[in-house]
């Protein structure tokens, strides 16, 4: 600069050859506000850019120049052109306040109990301004089924994320899922509901229409009742071949009519699950 | 006469959509995917990242050029696309920026495990051009860390967060 100031002087125009210069601050925290400070006389133009602003406004050379926090809410990188005659720049770097607030992704909505890594999280932290908070902060991640806690486990974010993942509860129903920071925390729930049907029984007696072939109580290998709406499918073969029919789980049971006059062998499944197999003699 | 109208249209239309390609080609992306974690990125994946990623590059210079900012609506939700739509709404009236000569170096560094979220690190080298009027007042080429959160809508993914830092 000083030598710019010598050729000024030197050519006889120091009048109209202004050695303007600007200085911008190191770096900025999101919301609050920054002052650029300028050199030389006269006026000029002070162009700035960042994200969320694309600004220009006459300055006085040698002034400072506020910039206010409401131009400085969002992080990122802003870029200072100030002109007079010639054009100086600078830029500097907004960051992210403290957290404020979790963005939290959990899956599933509803998942079958004791399902290997069924369940995941992920968190991001994010200041008042939105920007994502990109410093590490510590997370904890907690579940829990009532009173019951099924997880506890701290996690720290890296690259402004922090997740986990794990197996399902062993008992169905309404499961809370946590993440925390300080005194921040964002909740979600998923449903736990019962797994595949386990030891499917059956039994059933001679009607006038057939045979009424029914379940017991179906539940899942850890004794959670199956949902209702589940698919049984009951097969019967009889002396005049092969008939199948779906039944819907309903109040924990499912029921079937089978039409078969002779002596018959009726099985039931439900997904890759067998039960028992039932045979009744023919009708007297 | 509705022969050399009808002419005039096509033509304009055609150099629109060149122009638009041109555009969208000079933006050069490539993603690395290999340090993702915990969900592995699918080649499948990484192309439709690869394209709307530049895809949004594209309708950002445009809307920062031409001071539209219904062209962000394709590539950016939330606050990407808060911030994006205030710069171009705001700014003073004369401003234009172009980013030119853009290439993107793009490293996943996180894959959520159900795929609903991507984070990448971008190193972007362009020209930041500034025009006030018809004077370029600022051209510049720089060298940008951006953090990049992209999510996937119902046919492609939007970049939700583009947060610039002095380094990953």
């Amino acid at each position: 600069m000083r030598s710019l100031l010598l050729i000024c002087a030197a050519i006889g125009l120091a009048g109209v050859c202004v050695a303007q210069d600007l200085h911008v601050p190191d770096s900025v925290v999101a919301g609050d506000d920054a002052v650029i400070s300028t050199t030389g006389s006269g006026d000029a133009t002070l162009y700035l850019l960042g994200p969320g602003i694309s600004r220009k406004k006459d300055v006085s050379l040698g002034s400072d120049v506020r910039i206010s926090p409401q131009d400085l809410r969002h992080a990122g990188n802003y870029v200072a052109v100030l002109c007079s005659g010639t054009c100086r720049s600078a830029s500097f770097y907004v960051t992210a306040a403290k957290p404020a607030s979790l963005a939290f992704l959990v899956h599933p909505s509803r998942v079958a109990v004791s399902q290997s890594d069924a369940v995941s999280g992920v968190v991001l932290p994010f200041d008042e301004y939105h920007n994502l908070v990109l410093a590490p902060v510590g997370i904890n991640f907690q579940m829990n089924a009532g009173s019951t806690s099924l997880l506890s486990r701290p996690a720290r974010t890296v690259d402004g994320v922090a997740w986990f993942r794990t197996t399902s509860g062993k008992a169905s129903g309404i499961v809370q899922v946590n993440a925390t920071l300080d005194d921040l925390s964002a909740r979600r729930a998923v449903q736990q509901v019962a797994s595949d049907p386990c030891n499917l029984r059956i039994s059933g007696q001679r009607t006038p229409a057939g045979i009424l072939v029914q379940t017991e109580p179906v539940h899942d290998c850890a004794g959670n009742p199956v949902t209702d709406g589940t698919i049984v499918t009951f097969t019967a073969i009889g002396a005049n071949g092969k008939s199948t029919v779906d039944a819907p789980i309903k109040q924990g049971i499912a029921r079937a009519q089978m039409k078969s006059l002779g002596a018959t062998s009726i099985s039931v499944a439900s997904g890759v699950v067998m039960g028992n197999e039932l045979r009744i003699g023919a009708q007297p | 006469m509705n022969r050399q109208i009808f002419l005039a249209v096509f033509a304009l239309l055609l150099a629109s959509s060149f122009y638009s390609y041109a555009q969208d080609a000079a933006v050069q992306v490539q993603l690395d995917s290999k340090k993702a974690g915990p969900r592995t990125v699918e080649s499948l994946t990484e192309r439709g990242i690869v394209r709307d990623y530049r895809l949004a590059w594209t309708s950002m210079s445009r809307a920062l050029e031409f001071n539209n900012p219904d062209s962000l609506n394709g590539s950016f939700v939330g606050e990407a696309r808060q911030w994006l739509r205030q710069t171009v709404t705001n700014q003073t009236p004369g401003l234009r920026q172009k980013y030119v000569e853009q290439g993107h170096r793009l490293e996943a560094v996180f894959y959520a495990p159900e795929g609903d979220a991507i984070e990448l690190h971008d190193t972007a080298q362009y020209r930041l051009q500034l025009m006030d009027g018809e004077k370029l007042v600022y051209d510049q080429p720089m060298v940008v860390h951006y953090v990049v959160l992209m999510t996937p809508s119902s046919d492609r993914w939007m970049v939700r967060q583009l947060q610039a830092v002095p380094e990953f």
